[in-house]
């Protein structure tokens, strides 16, 4: 029997939304490939076809969320008009808004994953690849329309962004605030760092980081550090004009 | 954050603790015994902070959102107990706190409506046209085509408040005045979570538009189909604010009418309905060039007894008759207790209570009264007095409402000011 290409696509994701609920439910060590094959209603030899490990599953799922989220940005008909610290903040945000489902299945990611970093940073690279091209695209663009100057180590600058985001993600885990408002404002506030560190082009010089984000924090009310929320010299381009995650 | 605050300094001027304390208690209506002081020049110290710990404070205040800044104007809006500087910087700095941007606009519609700006409104400004104390304002169509004026809550506002009023306490607990100050904390803690609910500022918006009917004064219609807990939409009416509406150089004939419309929501709110919209801020008034007068902002009304609104004419009434024993116990009737001796009473009664009075009652006296600063400020003037008034330490207790009462009258007079107003002060009440 032939099977499409979108119908292959279709049992793909139909899998992996399976593999998150029992994963949820049962927590990892205890989810059987066989019951989410169940679940899933496909064949206990089919789910080999598509993901040959259990831990194939688990991080097919966080690349999966990746493609949610970049779909969902595309979603907003005035992206591109937003600035570079507003659409970090929007991806973040989205991110949270579409793992929170899944909130359960997180936590064992992040149990499996900083359990054993090496193995786990290794999972994780696919979802990683994914993420981070987001906010390169994102970078390049304000780039490319004058919001902020060229970055002295730009290809530093997405891997950070995921290593910060990776940070919020823990934050937002043991967040026990009302409707995780502490996340929301973590967020918030942390982002409009970032925002002017890579407006002043800060992050070359990676030693005096630390203690700029120290002094700009006290200082920001006090003194003006520069206009960093100013209209950019043209247009931005789409979100992820160039294709799809 | 409080690790970055010296707490030592704080705790070792001690006065910000009592000044701020003192302008708290009054403003809340919490009833705060008045501790004893000895020596005349100590206590006049503790009337203003000094410079240091009023930086100190506002650079602690003015790294916060929102709510500090609130609870910072709560504590100094009051009086003259800060220093000036410190006043316009809080002020200043009130309209530098961050604006809400687009994520979390989209966030806080998501969650309230269930759906994006976009699809919610037929039009909605990305960028907000007004500041809020606790949000800000953006201009937006209905569905029908309807201009609001959408009101926005910063998310996790509620949260915020829990941690900075922890802070504030951390600070606090220290100085010298703690336990008196902690109580007015609570107070705030209580009215800034009322405040947090735009359901309650919906219902008394309503409220005051069906009761509050006085020609040339406009107050908005609430849309509830496009408000919730943490977004008020109201009628957006046009009209600028004070000092935007002062540049336009309007003529005396538009500052007096205004001025007019401004005192007579004042009585008829108060005599009417025994009830105050708001404190007499400036941003809470919109001047229109149709000579209509915008009253928005129903966050924080007042309401009074009846005793309350019956005595108020009789006290003044007994000042303007300079009759000591009906000013006294009409105070007294009010909730003042003074512990004095009866010669005691009779020299605060002259020496102090009776130039306040003349000072209060001299607008009632003259039926008409300019306020236009004619080479002396009517409310400068009275400054002194209230500042007597207020280093009297044996008067025990003062009536809540009273304190409120005083500072919506004397921000009103400083409002026609500002404003050069002419104001027809004869009131069937006075007679
Ligand atoms: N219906 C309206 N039409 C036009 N402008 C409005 C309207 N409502 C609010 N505004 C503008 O927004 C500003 C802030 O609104 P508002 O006074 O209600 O907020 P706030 O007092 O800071 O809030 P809070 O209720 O927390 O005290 C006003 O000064 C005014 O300029």
């Amino acid at each position: 029997m032939k099977v499409s290409k979108q119908e292959k696509a279709l049992t793909r994701k139909r899998i992996l939304r399976a593999a998150g609920d029992v994963i949820s439910e049962k927590g990892y060590k205890t989810a059987s490939m066989r019951e989410i094959a169940r679940r899933a209603e496909v064949g206990d030899a089919t789910i080999y076809n598509y993901f040959p490990t259990k831990e194939s599953l688990l991080y097919g799922y966080c690349e999966e969320k990746q493609r949610a989220v970049a779909e969902a940005l595309k979603q907003i008909e005035d992206f591109h008009e937003y600035s570079l610290r507003e659409q970090l903040q929007q991806l973040t945000e989205t991110e949270l808004a579409l793992w929170l489902p899944d909130r359960a299945f997180l936590t064992q990611v992040f149990g499996l994953t900083f359990s054993a970093p090496v193995a786990g940073a290794v999972n994780l690279a696919g979802t990683r690849r994914l993420f981070t091209r987001m906010v390169e695209d994102m970078i390049d663009a304000a780039i490319e329309a004058g919001e902020i100057p060229e970055q002295p180590y730009r290809e530093l600058l997405a891997p950070l962004y995921w290593d910060y985001f990776t940070g919020i993600l823990a934050f937002w885990l043991h967040d026990d605030s009302e409707g995780f408002a502490n996340t929301t404002q973590l967020v918030d506030r942390s982002v409009e760092i970032i925002a002017m560190v890579l407006q002043t082009a800060m992050i070359g010089k990676a030693l005096d980081l630390l203690s700029f984000l120290f002094r700009s924090q006290i200082s920001r009310h006090l003194e003006k550090l520069g206009e960093y929320t100013g209209p950019w010299k043209k247009a931005k381009r789409r979100f992820m004009e160039g294709g799809d995650v | 954050m409080s690790d970055s605050i010296p707490t030592g300094k704080l705790a070792r001027s001690g006065i910000a603790g009592g000044a701020l304390l003192k302008a708290g208690g009054r403003q809340l209506g919490h009833a705060a015994k008045r501790p004893f002081l000895s020596e005349p020049a100590r206590r006049e110290q503790q009337l203003q902070l000094d410079d240091d710990t009023a930086r100190i404070l506002f650079q602690a205040f003015s790294r916060l959102r929102g709510t500090a800044l609130k609870i910072a104007q709560m504590l100094s809006m009051e009086s003259n107990l800060v220093p000036e500087w410190f006043r316009r910087e809080m002020s200043k700095s009130y309209h530098q706190v961050p604006p809400l941007g687009r994520p979390l606009i989209r966030k806080l519609i998501l969650q309230e409506f269930g759906k994006p700006p976009e699809a919610l409104f037929a039009r909605f400004e990305a960028e907000a046209f007004a500041a809020a104390s606790l949000g800000q304002v953006h201009a937006a169509s209905g569905q029908g085509g309807e201009a609001l004026a959408v009101k926005l809550q910063y998310p996790g506002i509620g949260v915020t408040i829990d941690n900075d009023l922890q802070l504030l306490r951390t600070l606090i607990r220290p100085t010298r005045y703690a336990k008196l100050l902690l109580s007015s904390i609570d107070e705030i803690e209580l009215r800034l979570h009322e405040e947090v609910d735009y359901h309650r500022e919906a219902d008394n918006t309503e409220w005051f538009r069906n009761q509050l009917q006085l020609p040339g004064v406009e107050i908005p219609a609430v849309h509830r189909d496009y408000s919730s807990k943490r977004v008020l939409s109201t009628e957006r009416l046009p009209g600028l604010h004070l000092e935007a509406w002062l540049d336009t150089r309007p003529a005396q004939q538009a500052r007096d009418r205004f001025g007019q419309q401004l005192y007579d929501i004042f009585v008829h709110s108060f005599y009417g309905l025994h009830a105050l919209h708001a404190d007499p801020n400036p941003g809470n008034y919109l001047f229109a060039d149709d000579g209509n007068l915008g009253l928005v902002d129903f966050g924080c009304v007042r309401r009074y007894s009846a005793d309350f609104v019956e005595l108020i004419p009789r006290l003044l009434r007994a000042y303007k008759e300079r009759d000591a024993v009906k000013v006294i116990s009409t105070y007294q009737r009010l909730g003042m207790v003074a512990e004095m001796e009866e010669d005691e009473l009779q020299r605060f009664y002259d020496e102090v209570l009776q130039p306040f009075g003349d000072w209060l009652t001299k607008p009632f006296r003259a039926g008409r009264f300019n306020f236009a600063n004619q080479g002396f400020s009517y409310t400068a003037e009275g400054w002194a007095s209230f500042r007597q008034l207020a280093k009297v330490r044996k008067i025990n207790s003062l009536a809540n409402e009273f304190i409120y009462f005083d500072r919506t009258f004397f921000g009103l007079y400083q409002l026609f000011e500002r404003m050069g107003a002419c104001i027809d002060m004869e009131h069937q009440w006075l007679v």
